[in-house]
C-alpha cells in the first residue's frame, strides 16, 4: 500500500510531475481532513454548551439534581425587581406567595425543568431487553452459519440475504412493524380478549388472545431487537469465523460431536468478541428513536417504571403475597411505556419553544446521552483492539 | 495466551465416551441442537416476511378506503366545485405578484419616510422595553381604586423619570435619522410616561409626513394600484357562487359522513338520494359557466388596462410575468367551465384512479374541513431530493477519504482517520437532527446573508429549516457508509495491478487513478447506493430539520430550491402516525408510504448486490 513515491528506480520523476502529486495529494488530505473536523467541530460544540449543564465547579462536580431527578415542567418567575426565580412545578405557588406584591410574571417551560433519570432510566431498560433478544437470537443464527451450514446450501443464501435486506430497512419502518405486531397483535394472557384482539385461544383458566401488548417496554426492546439483529449477526459471525479452523478439527479428531466442538473449543474463543462488538449494537439501540416512537415512548412521565401504586397489602399479609406483589411490580417494570433519551431530546428540540431554559435542557441532555453512547462505542473500539492484540493465532 | 479451555474440563472425555443418547421422535440430541440452530437462524427471514406481513395487513385496505372517501367527494358533488375552484388558486398567485408588484412601485417613493418613521418608532419601543418594570407599577399604581396616595405616585414618577432619562442617554441614533433629529427625539423620549397619551411631536411629525407621502404615492401610481384592486375584486361574483355551491357540497357530504360513521358498511336509515342532492349543483351549471366567462372577460379588461410602466425593473418584470401568464390561466378556466356539463356525479370511481389519485396526486391534505387527500408526490418528491443533495456532497467527501487513507497515508494517519470516521457512525441521528436546529440552521442563514454571496440564487434564504440543511447532515451520516464500503473496494483491487502498473513505470498518481480507482469503480457505486439507502431511510435528521412544509418544492427556483422546506416519506410517518385513529384512511395512507418505503430499501439493496456481483465477475 505504502509503495515509495518511486517504485521504479529506473523512472526518474519530472519535476512537475512530482508537484502536481503533491497538489494532489495535499487535496485528498484536504478533503479527508475536513470530515474529520466536522465531525471533532460538533462534538466540540456539544461539550461546549452541554458540559456546564451536567457538571459543576463545586463538589460533587457533576450537577446531582440533573442526572437524579424526573423531568418537570419549569417555572420562571419574575419579581419587580427584574429577578428570576427558576422553580419547579410544587414550589411556584409558595415562591409566589413568598414574593407578595413583587410577583412580577411567570413563564413555564415544559419538560425543561429537573432532571433526566426518567429517560436514562427507560432507555436503559430498553437496551436491556432488546440486546438479550437480539444476543440470544443473532449469536445462535450466527452459530448455524459458522459452524454449521454447508456451502451451497440454499436456506444459507436465503439467509444471507435476509440479513442484508433487514440491514437496509429504514428504522421508521421497524417502528410500523413493532406497531403493528407488537403493540397490536402480540399474544397476551388476559381473562376477558379485548374487542381488537385478532384472534383468541381459550385455554380454560386463562385466555391466550392476541391482542397486543400496548406501547411498552416490551413492544420497544423488542423492536429494537430486530433493528440490530443484522449488526450482532454479522458481529458474531466474524468472532467465530475468527477462531482458527485447526481448533476444531483437534476436537472432532479427538472424537467429539460437533455441538461438544462448539461448546469447548470455539464459543470461549469468539465469547469476548462477540461480547465486545454487542456492544456496538448497545449503542445502536440507545440512539435509535424513530423505532420507539409508537411503540415504546412517552413524551412525559412523573413516575420512575417500578413506582407503581399497588393497593397496599394487609398487616398480616403472608409472604407469599409479599413475593407476589414484588413479582408483578418487577414485572410491570415491562409493561409499562417509559421516556427515552432519544425521545426526549426529540420533545425538547421539536415541540416546545426556544428559549435560555429549553436550551440549557437540550444542551444537558444531548450532552449526556452522546457520552453514554460514544462511551459505549469507544469501549467497544478499545477492548476490540485489545482483544486482537491477545488473541493472535 | 490461555491454554485452550479443552484440556482444563476434565469432564470432557467422561462426555465423550459417554454412550448416545436414546432419540426422541427419531431426532437424537445433535440433530435437535442442530434444528435449533438451524431455526434460529431463519430468524432474519421471518423477520422480513413479518415485516411485509403486517405492514399489509394494515396498509392493504387503504385502496378500498380512500376509494370510498373519493366516492363520496364525487357523490356529494365536492368534485363538482374543485374542477371551478382549482385552477382558479391561480388567481391568488397572479394577485400576490401584481401587490408585489404595486408595493415595489410604491416603496420606491415612500421608502425614505418609512424607514424615518420605523427608525423613530423603534427608539421609543426600545425606551419602553428598557423602563417596562416601571411603566407596569406606575400604571399599575394610576389604575388603582381606590387613588394611591399623591407621595407615593410622585415617587413612582420621578423613578420613571429617571429609568427613562437612563434609557435615552444610551440610544443610538440609527443611519436613517439625522444626529439633530436623533437628539431631539433623545430629550423627548426622556419625557416618555404612561400618563401621557400622545406620542413625542418629531414622531408624530414623521408619521404625518408618511402619510402624506404615501398618499401622493398612491396618487402616482393611481392607475397601477387600481388595476391591482380590479383584479383582485373580478371573481367576487363567481366566488359567491362558488361559496353557496361549496356550503351544499359540504351540507352533503357532513350529512353522508354522519349516516355512515367513519366505517364503509352502509346503515340501516334511510341512504343519501345522491341524484336528488346534486341537483341545486348541476342545475347551477349555466350560471356559473356565465359567471366564469364574467370573470375572464373583467381580468382580461384589467390587464389590459394595466399600465406597463412601474416604478422598480422588479415590479415592471412581475408586471411582464403576470401578463404572460394571464392567458393561460384564463383559458383554464374556460376549460373548467366547459367541462362541467360532461361531469357525472354518479360515475363511479376505479381503482385505477384511486392508485393514480395515491401514486401521482400532488397534494397531501389531512384533518381538512373540505377534503382529505393522499398524494404521494410531494413526500417522494422531497425524500428524493433531500437524498440527492445529501449524496452529492459526501460521495466526493468519502471516496476522497477512501482514496486518501487507502493509498496514501501514514499509518499513523489512518489510525486517527478511520476511528473519527467510524465514530460518525455512532453519533445518534436525533443528535444530528438537533444540531441542525441549533447551530446548522443559524449558520446557513447567516452565510447566505453575506454581501459576497448574492450571486448564489435564492441567497439570502427565508427558512432557517430547509433541505439543505437537513441534506448537510444526512451527508455527514452517510459518510462512514460509503466511506467503508469504498475502502473494501479499494482494498480489494488485486496486488497484481498495483504491481504491474508499477512495472510499466507509473507514477504514483497515475497508478491509482487510472488503475485502482477504475478497477474498483462498482465497489464504488454500490457504496454511493447503499449511501443513498440509508440517507432515504433516515427519519429523525428530515423530521427535525427539514422544514415540514408539505408542498412540492417550487423547481421554478432553479437550483435555489434546495433551501426551501420540504416534507419526506419517513418524516410524515413518524409525525402524523401518533396523532390518527387506527383503521382510517389516513392510517392506512401512512401505512401505504412505509410499505413503498421497504420497497425501496429493498430495491437499493438489489442494484447495489447487482453492481458489487458485476465488479466480482469482472475481476474473475
Amino acid at each position: 500500500m505504502n509503495q515509495p513515491a518511486t517504485a521504479n528506480p529506473f523512472a526518474g520523476m519530472k519535476s512537475r510531475d512530482a508537484l502536481r502529486e503533491t497538489i494532489v495529494r495535499w487535496l485528498l488530505r484536504l478533503g479527508t481532513f475536513f470530515i474529520v473536523a466536522v465531525t471533532v467541530a460538533i462534538l466540540a460544540h456539544i461539550m461546549v454548551k452541554g458540559a456546564p449543564v451536567a457538571f459543576r465547579s463545586t463538589w460533587p462536580f457533576v450537577n446531582v439534581q440533573f442526572l437524579t431527578e424526573l423531568p418537570s415542567t419549569l417555572h420562571v418567575i419574575e419579581d419587580v425587581k427584574g429577578g428570576r426565580i427558576e422553580v419547579e412545578v410544587n414550589r411556584a405557588d409558595q415562591v409566589k406567595a413568598q414574593l407578595g406584591d413583587a410577583f412580577h410574571s411567570e413563564t413555564t417551560i415544559s419538560y425543561s425543568g429537573g432532571g433526566i433519570l426518567g429517560p436514562i432510566v427507560g432507555t436503559a431498560l430498553l437496551v436491556t431487553v432488546s440486546i438479550s433478544i437480539a444476543l440470544f437470537l443473532g449469536v445462535a443464527c450466527a452459530i448455524y452459519l459458522s459452524e454449521y451450514a454447508r456451502h451451497g446450501n440454499p436456506l444459507i443464501e436465503w439467509v444471507r440475504l435476509a440479513i442484508l435486506n433487514l440491514a437496509g430497512v429504514p428504522s421508521v419502518v421497524f417502528g410500523l412493524f413493532g406497531l403493528g405486531a407488537f403493540v397490536l397483535t402480540a399474544p397476551v394472557f388476559v381473562d376477558v380478549p379485548a374487542d381488537r384482539s385478532v384472534f383468541a385461544i381459550p385455554l380454560g383458566f386463562t385466555t391466550l388472545s392476541f391482542e397486543g401488548w400496548d406501547t411498552c417496554v416490551l413492544s420497544g426492546g423488542f423492536t429494537l431487537a430486530f433493528v440490530i439483529l443484522p449488526v450482532i449477526i454479522t458481529a458474531s459471525e466474524q468472532c467465530l469465523q475468527a477462531v482458527p479452523q485447526g481448533f476444531r478439527e483437534t476436537s472432532m479428531a479427538l472424537g467429539a460431536t460437533r455441538w461438544q466442538t462448539i461448546r469447548y473449543s470455539v464459543l470461549p474463543f469468539a465469547t469476548p468478541g462477540i461480547l465486545t462488538s454487542s456492544i456496538l449494537g448497545i449503542a445502536r439501540a440507545a440512539g435509535e428513536t424513530a423505532p420507539i416512537m409508537f411503540t415504546a415512548a412517552l413524551a412525559f412521565k412523573d413516575k420512575l417504571p417500578w413506582q407503581k401504586d399497588l393497593p397496599p397489602l394487609p398487616a398480616d399479609a403472608s409472604i407469599f403475597a409479599h413475593w407476589e406483589q414484588s413479582v408483578s411490580r418487577f414485572l410491570g417494570i415491562f409493561t409499562e411505556s417509559v421516556q427515552a433519551l432519544p425521545y426526549h431530546i426529540y420533545t425538547l428540540a421539536a415541540k416546545i419553544p426556544q428559549n435560555e431554559y429549553s436550551e440549557r435542557a437540550q444542551y444537558g441532555s444531548v450532552f449526556v446521552f452522546l457520552v453514554l453512547v460514544a462511551s459505549l462505542a469507544a469501549s467497544s473500539v478499545l477492548l476490540r483492539k485489545r482483544l486482537r492484540a491477545k488473541y493472535r493465532w | 495466551m490461555k491454554a485452550p479451555a479443552s484440556t482444563s474440563r476434565p469432564s470432557l472425555g467422561s462426555l465423550l465416551l459417554k454412550k448416545q443418547q436414546r432419540p426422541f421422535l427419531g431426532i437424537d440430541k445433535q440433530r435437535a441442537i442442530r434444528l435449533f440452530f438451524a431455526s434460529n437462524s431463519s430468524v432474519a427471514i421471518i423477520v422480513l416476511v413479518l415485516i411485509m406481513l403486517f405492514l399489509l395487513r394494515e396498509g392493504m385496505d387503504f385502496l378500498p378506503t380512500y376509494r370510498h372517501e373519493l366516492e363520496t367527494y364525487r357523490r356529494a358533488g365536492l368534485e363538482f366545485c374543485d374542477i371551478i375552484n382549482r385552477p382558479l388558486a391561480e388567481h391568488q398567485a397572479l394577485c400576490s405578484k401584481l401587490r408585489r408588484a404595486a408595493s415595489a412601485s410604491l416603496n420606491t417613493l415612500t421608502h425614505t419616510a418609512r424607514t424615518r418613521r420605523d427608525a423613530a418608532y423603534e427608539l421609543m419601543r426600545e425606551v419602553e422595553e428598557e423602563t417596562r418594570l416601571q411603566r407596569a407599577i406606575l400604571s399599575d399604581a394610576l389604575a388603582q381604586i381606590p387613588a394611591a396616595s399623591p407621595e407615593k405616585l410622585t415617587r413612582l414618577r420621578q423613578e420613571m423619570r429617571a429609568a427613562t432619562t437612563l434609557a435615552a442617554a444610551r440610544l443610538q441614533t440609527p443611519a436613517a435619522l439625522t444626529p439633530e433629529e436623533g437628539r431631539r427625539l433623545q430629550r423627548e423620549l426622556t419625557l416618555l410616561n404612561p400618563e401621557v397619551p400622545e406620542l413625542p411631536p418629531l414622531l408624530a411629525a414623521l408619521s404625518a409626513d408618511y402619510i402624506r407621502v404615501d398618499r401622493e404615492a398612491h396618487a402616482t401610481f393611481k392607475p397601477l394600484v387600481d388595476a391591482v384592486e380590479a383584479f383582485e375584486a373580478a371573481p367576487d361574483a363567481l366566488h359567491t357562487l362558488l361559496d353557496a355551491m361549496k356550503k351544499h357540497a359540504r351540507e352533503t357530504k357532513a350529512h353522508v359522513t354522519e349516516l355512515h360513521g367513519s366505517g364503509k358498511e352502509p346503515s340501516h336509515s334511510k341512504p343519501v338520494d345522491f341524484d336528488l342532492s346534486i341537483v341545486p349543483l348541476t342545475s347551477g351549471i349555466t350560471e356559473l359557466t356565465a359567471k366564469v366567462e364574467e370573470y375572464t372577460l373583467l381580468a382580461q379588461k384589467t390587464a389590459d388596462t394595466m399600465p406597463a410602466a412601474a416604478g422598480t425593473p422588479q415590479a415592471v418584470a412581475l408586471l411582464a410575468e403576470m401578463r404572460a401568464r394571464l392567458p393561460d390561466h384564463l383559458a383554464a378556466m374556460r376549460q373548467a367551465a366547459a367541462s362541467l356539463p360532461a361531469w357525472s356525479h354518479s360515475k363511479p370511481v376505479s381503482y385505477l384512479e384511486v392508485a393514480i389519485a395515491f401514486f401521482l396526486g400532488d397534494a397531501w391534505i389531512t384533518n381538512s374541513s373540505w377534503q382529505d387527500f393522499f398524494g404521494f408526490v410531494p413526500l417522494l418528491t422531497g425524500s428524493v431530493l433531500i437524498a440527492l443533495i445529501a449524496v452529492l456532497i459526501a460521495t466526493p467527501f468519502s471516496v476522497i477519504a477512501a482514496i486518501y487513507t487507502n493509498q496514501f497515508a501514514s499509518e499513523r494517519e489512518q489510525e486517527f482517520i478511520k476511528p473519527v470516521i467510524e465514530f460518525i457512525q455512532a453519533i445518534p441521528s436525533v443528535v444530528l437532527g438537533f444540531i441542525g436546529i441549533s447551530l446548522l440552521g443559524d449558520a446557513i442563514k447567516g452565510v447566505s446573508e453575506w454581501g459576497w454571496l448574492q450571486w448564489i440564487p435564492s441567497f439570502p434564504i427565508q427558512e432557517r429549516l430547509n433541505m439543505f440543511n437537513a441534506a448537510c447532515l444526512l451527508a455527514l451520516m452517510a459518510v462512514p457508509t460509503m466511506y467503508s464500503l469504498a475502502e473494501d473496494a479499494l482494498n480489494n483491487v488485486p496486488r497484481s495491478y498495483l504491481d504491474a502498473s508499477d512495472a510499466l513505470g507509473a507514477t504514483k498518481l497515475q497508478t491509482v487513478f487510472r488503475v485502482i480507482v477504475p478497477a474498483a469503480k462498482s465497489g464504488i457505486a454500490a457504496a454511493v447506493l447503499l449511501g443513498m439507502g440509508r440517507v432515504i431511510g433516515e427519519t429523525m435528521v428530515v423530521l427535525l430539520v427539514a422544514g415540514n412544509r408539505i408542498a412540492i418544492p417550487d423547481f421554478s427556483a432553479g437550483p435555489g430550491v434546495v433551501f426551501q422546506p420540504a416534507h419526506t416519506l419517513t418524516g410524515i410517518i413518524a409525525q402524523e402516525l401518533g396523532e390518527v385513529s387506527r383503521g382510517s384512511a389516513h392510517w392506512q395512507a401512512l401505512f401505504m408510504v412505509g410499505i413503498v418505503l421497504f420497497l425501496i430499501s429493498l430495491l437499493v439493496n438489489w442494484c447495489a448486490r447487482a453492481f458489487v456481483r458485476r465488479f466480482e465477475l469482472a475481476k474473475s
